[in-house]
């Protein structure tokens, strides 16, 4: 951890208001994202960031570990997100096996239904992330299992290396690469089946 | 190259991470396989609009909110 991030816990443990809104400054995005990222819901993401950064006011000056403060947040609010998540909504995962390409003995694909091959990819961004496409979108995400959702946010929106994503989650380098490219494929074929035929 | 190992491998090939014979291999594959190159643009969109998608932003208020919770908490212990 920093001398500056650690003088910021300091005085923000006794009440500095300056060194408290520092601290949001710096971190209360990245917990929110990460937050809403696995919870799928503003409410629980909010209760998850007063959580954390409550835990990180009060416990920060006691943290001793070499990692950065960052880092240990982000582990933090996996945590708390995951548990927050525990036994809500299970009935929305989709069962992955049944969206993963299917291939020949030979590797080759197994016909025309081992994955679906309509080319969607000409659509612009923003017609993708408006109306229908987005709430496809949406529904997928919400479908991904909760841990898939936390290494797609650690990776894609916090931008962190395969590396730092598996220290905070507490997994291999190539569980984390394995599960990123499976909630990849899975919202592929979620988003091809509903916009190939658009295409 | 089979369709299978081209698309266990695409993440590190859009990450640019793939050693070069096996780039030269899939580039190969892709020349001659038109479902595995729409396959490749579509899972590459979806790597973009995910992201996009799953960047929000914390709501005003609710900083507020977390501003006047961390507060009263600190205030009372």
């Amino acid at each position: 951890m920093s001398s500056d991030d650690r003088t910021l816990l300091a005085r923000a443990a006794v009440g500095d208001g300056d060194a408290l809104e520092a601290l949001m400054g710096r971190y209360a995005s990245r917990i929110y994202r990460l937050a809403y990222g696995i919870t799928r819901s503003a409410a629980d993401a909010e209760e998850v960031v007063q959580d954390v950064f409550l835990q990180v006011v009060q416990k920060g000056t006691g943290f001793e570990g070499r990692a950065a403060l960052g880092s240990w947040i982000y582990r933090i609010t996996t945590n708390v997100s995951l548990n927050k998540r525990r036994g809500k909504r299970r009935e929305l995962e989709t069962s992955l096996d049944e969206l993963l390409p299917r291939y020949r003995a030979d590797g080759h694909r197994e016909g025309d239904r081992s994955f679906l091959v309509s080319d969607w990819s000409g659509t612009p961004e923003r017609e993708l992330l408006a109306g229908e496409s987005r709430r496809i979108l949406e529904e997928a995400i919400d479908r991904l299992p909760d841990h898939y959702r936390a290494v797609l946010v650690l990776k894609d929106v916090e931008e962190l290396s395969n590396d730092e994503v598996a220290q905070i989650v507490g997994d291999t380098v190539a569980a984390v690469k394995t599960r990123l490219h499976r909630a990849r494929m899975v919202l592929r074929e979620h988003l091809t089946q509903q916009l190939g035929a658009r295409a | 190259m089979t369709c299978r190992e081209l698309i266990d491998i695409l993440d590190d090939y859009l990450d640019g991470t793939l050693p070069d014979d096996l780039r030269t291999d899939l580039e190969s594959h892709l020349a001659d396989c038109a479902p595995c190159r729409a396959y490749l643009a579509t899972y590459r969109k979806t790597r973009e609009i995910g992201t996009a998608a799953t960047r929000v932003e914390m709501p005003d208020e609710m900083r507020a909110r977390l501003r006047r919770f961390l507060s009263d908490k600190l205030r009372s212990s």
